[in-house]
């Protein structure tokens, strides 16, 4: 039996999964979509991890990440519940030490982090525009009829150079069917809108920023080498794709939660495989306690309410807490 | 006579003056409630959608108080506090845009010009309109001024020995505890920046003030530090800003910066604020230059709260974990 730390990053788009070995190697790496249901989401790909390692591993440690690390923390037994920014920096700190830019592009949100000497020193995030985004990328491959693993290639082949909006995925998508009216083929326009895609990503989050190499570029939209192009030429210099850039959030939550076990002396949170049998039940309802009306987030283990969150006092949360 | 008066903008710092001021005239005060989701409907249903959501809030106070039954709104035009320096144009014509943007407020709209060479508003003459609206003798208007004068002097001493304006106002009307002083903690401070309505309307900004205290991060507030100190710290400046809170937070930012005294330093803005367009773009030069770092929190009336809460908790992450190493 080997000790291995879990990380789950659980995106709007996608979720990953990754267990690491007491050496930091990859002994599994799941990515699926998490299509609006991310307890099954997590359910699949714990199981899967079971399949495959559960009669050699043990985990000893568990962390959550992403926009659904709250849900996730509660279900598996996290360790450590930690944003986004963090774990993906500490990921990447691993595997690049020398790394001063990463650029993130995820299924709906997209960021810049900037590092010195392995520390976070300044980040932003895309506020409330997913242009640019992974999920922007999926509805125009599919508009275009190009499977969205082939559409990077498709850019690399093109020999014109078509300017598409990027400012608005609105504007971008007009744009685009003009330019297609006018006769240019799918690799232009593709590799038109990668170029559009990386303006605005550039122009929206790197604002002010100075951005140094070594540039890394992670999260699922990395896979697109169309996209990896247009950085290297945006910033001038050779851009780093690292092997597992699409599970990079999990990478870094794993790191985390074995800092923290450490930090604990080696006990776990982690509710074990057979929790995947128990029965997690999510639901909302708005609490009328006051005119704010907030949406309150309930989650039910068996019938009992073991996690709520949403209400701006913090009513009920508390409650649960006491409860258990 | 009931006189309502809006919990919004200016009155988490003037509060305490208005109140005891129409107190001392013998009037009831109505406040209105605490921002709540209501309110903020309210408020952006009835405002031009362009205009920024403190505005919109202020509006959905006023209207709140139209429901108190109140006979009058109390709405002052703020003109200047300081010589030279104005207020943003939305403070200066708000009991008009409010006058006549809202339906049945025509006759209820109780003004004053507020115009002072401090942040000591309590000269008299800028309430004598008061008392003509209402009656009053100016022998009962100065009286008043003085004693609410007195009571703001001892909110805003509260104020600056560290308590935020909401634990000073508590304190100054004899609600809450004084807190054991010297209790620095290990962890980590930073210099918040906004002005009082962001800062301190839990509703609008995601209760940022306790998410700082659940993450055990010490904060200071420009409110906290004294007027001429923020004065100072501008001084070399060739020229300042049109506007005076603006000024005051770019005082309390230079100090944050310059003293190092914060680990971290975050900016709440409304979206589409004027003013903070310059003071924000200050501070990002300043903070390249001390390497002290810096966030701009923008709030709207559609802020999501996770989003929020990820950028607080990875720039605290951030903060803690550059001091930890540095140890």
């Amino acid at each position: 039996m080997v000790k291995a730390y879990v990380g789950i990053d659980v995106g709007s788009v996608s979720t990953n999964i990754v267990a690491l070995d007491e050496n930091y190697e990859v002994l599994f790496n799941y990515y699926a979509r998490t299509n609006g249901q991310p307890l099954d989401a997590i359910k699949a790909g714990l199981e899967k991890l079971k399949k495959e390692l559960g009669n050699n591993i043990n985990i000893s440690g568990v962390g959550t990440t992403g926009s659904g690390r709250q849900l996730a923390g509660v279900m598996v037994g996290a360790d450590v519940i930690k944003n986004e920014i963090t774990a993906h920096a500490v990921a990447t700190t691993h595997y690049v030490p020398d790394v001063r830019t990463i650029f993130e592009i995820g299924g709906q949100d997209s960021k810049i982090i900037l590092i010195k000497d392995q520390m976070v020193i300044d980040f932003a995030m895309n506020t409330v525009c997913a242009a640019g985004t992974g999920s922007f990328l999926d509805h125009q491959a599919e508009r275009l009829g190009v499977p969205i693993e082939k559409f990077g290639e498709l850019a690399l082949t093109s020999t014109n150079d078509v300017r598409i909006a990027g400012r608005c995925t609105v504007f971008a998508e007009s744009d685009m069917i003009a330019k297609q009216q006018y006769g240019f083929s799918k690799a232009d326009i593709i590799k038109g809108l990668c170029k559009a895609l990386v303006r605005n990503y550039i122009n929206n989050l790197g604002r002010g920023k100075k951005l140094e190499p070594p540039f890394v570029f992670q999260g699922g939209v990395a896979a697109n080498v169309g996209i990896k192009a247009a950085f290297e030429e945006e910033v001038g210099h050779e851009v780093i794709v690292p092997k597992y850039h699409n599970v990079m959030g999990a990478i870094g939550v794993a790191l985390l939660a074995k800092e923290e076990v450490e930090k604990k002396k080696g006990r776990t949170n982690f509710r074990g495989f057979n929790s995947l049998q128990t029965d997690f039940v999510p639901s909302s309802f708005i609490c009328t306690g006051c005119s704010n009306n907030c949406e309150v987030i309930k989650v039910e283990m068996n019938g009992t309410p073991i996690a709520m969150w949403g209400d701006r006092c913090g009513m009920w949360k508390e409650k649960v807490k006491r409860a258990i | 006579m009931k006189i309502g008066v809006p919990k919004a903008l200016l009155n988490f710092y003037y509060g305490p003056f208005w109140e005891t001021f129409f107190e001392e005239l013998g009037m009831e005060v109505v406040l209105s409630e605490d921002t709540n989701k209501e309110i903020i409907d309210a408020g952006v249903r009835e405002s031009v959608p362009e205009i920024c959501v403190p505005i919109k809030i202020f509006i959905g106070h006023v209207l709140n108080l139209l429901e108190k039954d109140v006979d009058y709104v109390f709405i002052p035009r703020m003109v200047s506090i300081n010589e030279g320096e104005i207020f943003c144009p939305k403070f200066m014509g708000l009991p008009d845009m409010i006058r006549h943007g809202l339906e049945g407020l025509e006759d209820k709209v109780l003004t004053c010009h507020i115009k002072s060479e401090s942040d000591d508003i309590s000269d008299y003459s800028n309430y004598l309109s008061i008392g003509n609206t209402l009656g009053i003798s100016k022998e009962k208007i100065k009286k008043a001024a003085k004693v609410a004068g007195e009571h703001w002097k001892k909110f805003r001493n509260y104020n600056k020995n560290g308590y935020t304006a909401l634990e000073s106002y508590n304190l100054v009307y004899g609600k809450g505890k004084l807190k054991g002083r010297n209790n620095r903690k290990k962890g980590i401070k930073i210099g918040l920046l906004g002005y009082v309505y962001n800062v301190y309307d839990s509703f609008v900004n995601m209760d940022i003030l306790n998410k700082l205290k659940e993450l055990n991060v010490e904060f200071i507030t420009f409110d906290m530090i004294d007027e001429d100190e923020l004065r100072n710290n501008i001084d070399d400046m060739d020229k300042v800003l049109f506007w005076t809170f603006s000024n005051k937070l770019l005082g309390a930012g230079y100090k944050f910066f310059r003293d190092m005294e914060v680990d971290g330093v975050i900016h709440i803005t409304a979206f589409g604020c004027g003013p903070d367009s310059f003071l924000g773009k200050l501070l990002e030069i300043e903070s390249d230059e001390t390497q002290i770092p810096f966030m701009t929190l923008r709030i709207d009336e559609h802020t999501g709260e996770n989003h929020l809460q990820t950028r607080i908790e990875a720039f605290v992450d951030m903060l803690k974990r550059k001091k930890l190493k540095a140890i």
